[in-house]
């Protein structure tokens, strides 16, 4: 099993009335609440983590795309990336990802990724969410009618012109170009590995399988709730002729990690309850635009199929119902261990991405919690099903053939490294 | 009025299939419905007691497979597709109506082919937009908040029966299949509105206007709150031959909120 570091990058500063004042987290919640110092100091201290999660033995520190959101500061993932991959060079960069649809032409999203790539020396890991439909439709506009279609075509352009070493013309119904090039390309042959997150539609899972893409299921509900979609995954694989390497997918699970079970509750319970009281609070006029899903999709979902409707998001939970039904894994690092390992088999999920911040939790806290991750759980769990081969994992150039940062800055010029 | 009929209408390969319906008998009247869909309780039913109505549903709406709004592409096939099924009704310069979503489509028809349209009545159509007088947003209010937008009267019938859908829309999984298909419905047909007109309904129309030359009337609610009456005014100085007629007493929808008042203007307009 591998394990990534996965940041949100929540606002820490919502007022203690959020839920009274404000009907949403997320779209319309007034930027002016924004205190851009504070986030200035925010971001700085969730990159450390970020950083300090790869010397704790992380095997990949991930990012993902949020527009207009007070608990996913990163409208620009690929910014994100581009300081870790400087500031790092071990672990491998999940950009988890970026929202084909919103970027014209989508082209811009192959350069990007291959900068990153070229930049981090084959590090990236590379992910194409459809997006959720607050993103890409009330807040990028995007028209949920076609919205699909588009992620199509954008996929297709994306793809070839990661892997053509001509110009060619690209003729799509969103995207015409006469001269596709792209400069630079990526240096993973024949591109970055791609992994498509999601929440649970089969057509996201016939798309993962048709290209031989990892497939990561976003809950917030915790692995104990997830059983039954990540049956339905294996079940559809099969049905499709493709194999049960668990590398195929990946699962997020919020962790609260303290020294003993005796403490976590009192350490953690303010930061999680942040998290689904306030981060969690959502408008439903805005959670999903006509057309965002198809009339298949929408059957199951309104018939709660795979149980992860919005009353199954955690709000108004108690610590005790919130970690009894695993939204969140808590406790001390082996505590914990155990359940990531039960997560594992039950779900047989190779790639577990890790929330070891949630809501307020600060870097203290966090850090202590992903050292405390990086020795006493990651190497306990390493050898779950390192007998498959990983086809999803980057193939980064080896060590002697990386250039290091800041190595041409002069010693005299007083370099801060 | 006797019982509307309905039927499904081939246009051939690669067309979407449309469920048209029927009523009443006299001249002909070509109606374009809302994002709510056809609903004959209200002005409908009233005007096939002197018209030959038909009512065409788009893709997602009434019977018409959903699927079918991939075959239009854009708007223009749209508007295209409304005289298709007026020839294969056989449809000679009807009288065409259109409401909200359809009151668009129905001023864009005659738009494009202004000899193919006898007269035009546009109710509270949408497509036109002023910064200052914002149209709210169809498409980002739970059904619960969005019902306040449309009548002037929440306590009049019209309101209270579309208040039912609200129950609906409950987060407990125990709906009965017709209510899930309902509600299933609701969304499918606002997909389709929504592929026209989402994120901001300003779809260009009102460069347009001034090719309108057919008689038109411009009816409005009075008290509309979806789309401001303002904007009557604002259409019928664009279009060569319009009259305004505002009713009181009532919001956006109408057709549902004063059935008799604007069957009546309808009826008035068209001199029948």
């Amino acid at each position: 099993m591998k394990f990534t570091w996965f940041h949100l990058m929540p606002y820490r500063w919502l007022p203690a009335d959020f839920r009274e004042r404000y009907h949403s987290v997320w779209v319309d919640l007034p930027n002016g609440i924004y205190d851009p110092e504070k986030g200035h100091d925010l971001y700085n201290e969730y990159l450390d983590m970020l950083e300090y999660a790869e010397q704790c033995g992380f095997d990949a520190i991930a990012v993902n795309e949020h527009h207009q959101n007070a608990y996913g500061m990163m409208p620009s993932p690929n910014i994100m990336a581009a300081t870790l991959a400087r500031r790092t060079s071990k672990a491998m960069l999940l950009v988890l990802g970026n929202s084909i649809v919103c970027y014209n032409p989508p082209t811009r999203i192959a350069e990007e990724f291959a900068m990153l790539d070229v930049i981090s020396g084959g590090r990236l890991i590379a992910g194409f969410p459809v997006g959720t439909s607050m993103d890409i439709n009330y807040c990028a506009g995007q028209n949920p009618a076609t919205v699909r279609d588009k992620y199509r075509e954008g996929h297709d352009l994306i793809v070839k012109a990661w892997q053509t070493r001509e110009p060619f013309a690209f003729n799509g119904k969103y995207t015409k170009l006469r001269y596709v090039n792209l400069w630079p390309r990526p240096i993973q042959q024949p591109h970055p590995p791609v992994w498509i997150p999601g929440l649970g539609s089969i057509e996201t899972w016939d798309f993962c399988a048709e290209h031989d893409y990892n497939y990561s299921y976003l809950s917030f509900s915790g692995y104990k709730r997830a059983r039954n979609m990540m049956n339905g995954y294996w079940e559809r694989r099969a049905a499709l002729g493709a194999d049960d390497n668990p590398h195929s997918a990946a699962f997020f699970q919020q962790v609260c990690i303290s020294d003993t079970d005796a403490e976590c509750e009192k350490q953690w319970w303010p930061h999680v309850d942040y998290f689904f009281n306030k981060c969690l609070h959502l408008y439903p006029g805005t959670s999903e635009a006509p057309g965002y899903r198809s009339e298949a999709s929408l059957r199951a979902g309104i018939v709660a199929q795979f149980g992860n409707t919005t009353q199954n998001m955690g709000i108004d939970k108690t610590w005790k119902q919130l970690v009894n039904e695993g939204y969140i894994l808590a406790g001390s690092a082996e505590t914990v261990r155990q359940q990531i390992e039960e997560l594992g088999k039950t779900l047989r999920v190779g790639h577990v991405l890790l929330g070891c911040q949630i809501g307020s939790a600060p870097a203290e806290l966090v850090n202590h919690a992903t050292k405390l991750a990086g020795d006493q759980i990651l190497p306990k769990l390493r050898h779950l099903y390192s007998d498959y081969e990983d086809r999803w994992w980057p193939k980064a150039l080896p060590a002697s053939r990386r250039a290091k940062a800041g190595a041409h800055i002069p010693v005299s010029a007083g370099a801060p490294r | 009025m006797t019982e509307p009929k309905s039927r499904m209408l081939d246009l051939g390969a690669g067309r979407p299939r449309l469920e048209i319906q029927e009523a009443g008998s006299g001249p002909p009247l070509f109606f374009l419905h809302g994002a709510g869909g056809v609903a004959w309780d209200g002005a409908l039913g009233q005007l096939a007691k002197h018209f030959h109505v038909y009512a065409p549903s788009l893709p997602g709406f009434g019977k018409s497979p959903s699927e079918g709004l991939e075959l239009i592409e854009d708007a223009l096939e749209l508007w295209q597709l409304g005289f298709d099924v007026m020839e294969a009704l056989g449809l000679e310069k009807p009288l065409l109506v259109g409401e909200s979503f359809g009151g668009w489509i129905a001023a864009e028809m005659a738009a494009l082919r202004p000899k193919e349209v006898g007269k035009l009545a546009l109710l509270a159509p949408v497509g036109v937009w002023r910064d200052d007088s914002p149209v709210v947003d169809l498409f980002g209010l739970t059904i619960g908040e969005l019902l306040p937008f449309l009548f002037h009267d929440m306590k009049s019938k019209a309101a209270l029966d579309m208040s039912q859908l609200t129950t609906l829309m409950s987060d407990k999984d125990d709906r009965t299949q017709a209510q899930i298909d309902q509600l299933i419905g609701i969304f499918l047909g606002f997909r389709t509105a929504a592929k026209f007109l989402f994120p901001v309904p300003d779809t260009g129309l009102e460069r347009r206007l001034w090719r309108i030359r057919v008689p038109t009337l411009v009816l409005w609610g009075a008290q509309d709150r979806l789309i401001a009456p303002s904007y009557a005014e604002l259409i019928a100085k664009r279009v060569k031959n319009a009259q305004v007629v505002l009713i009181e007493r009532c919001g956006h929808l109408l057709m549902a909120e004063q059935p008799e008042a604007s069957a009546k203007e309808i009826q008035r307009f068209a001199g029948v």
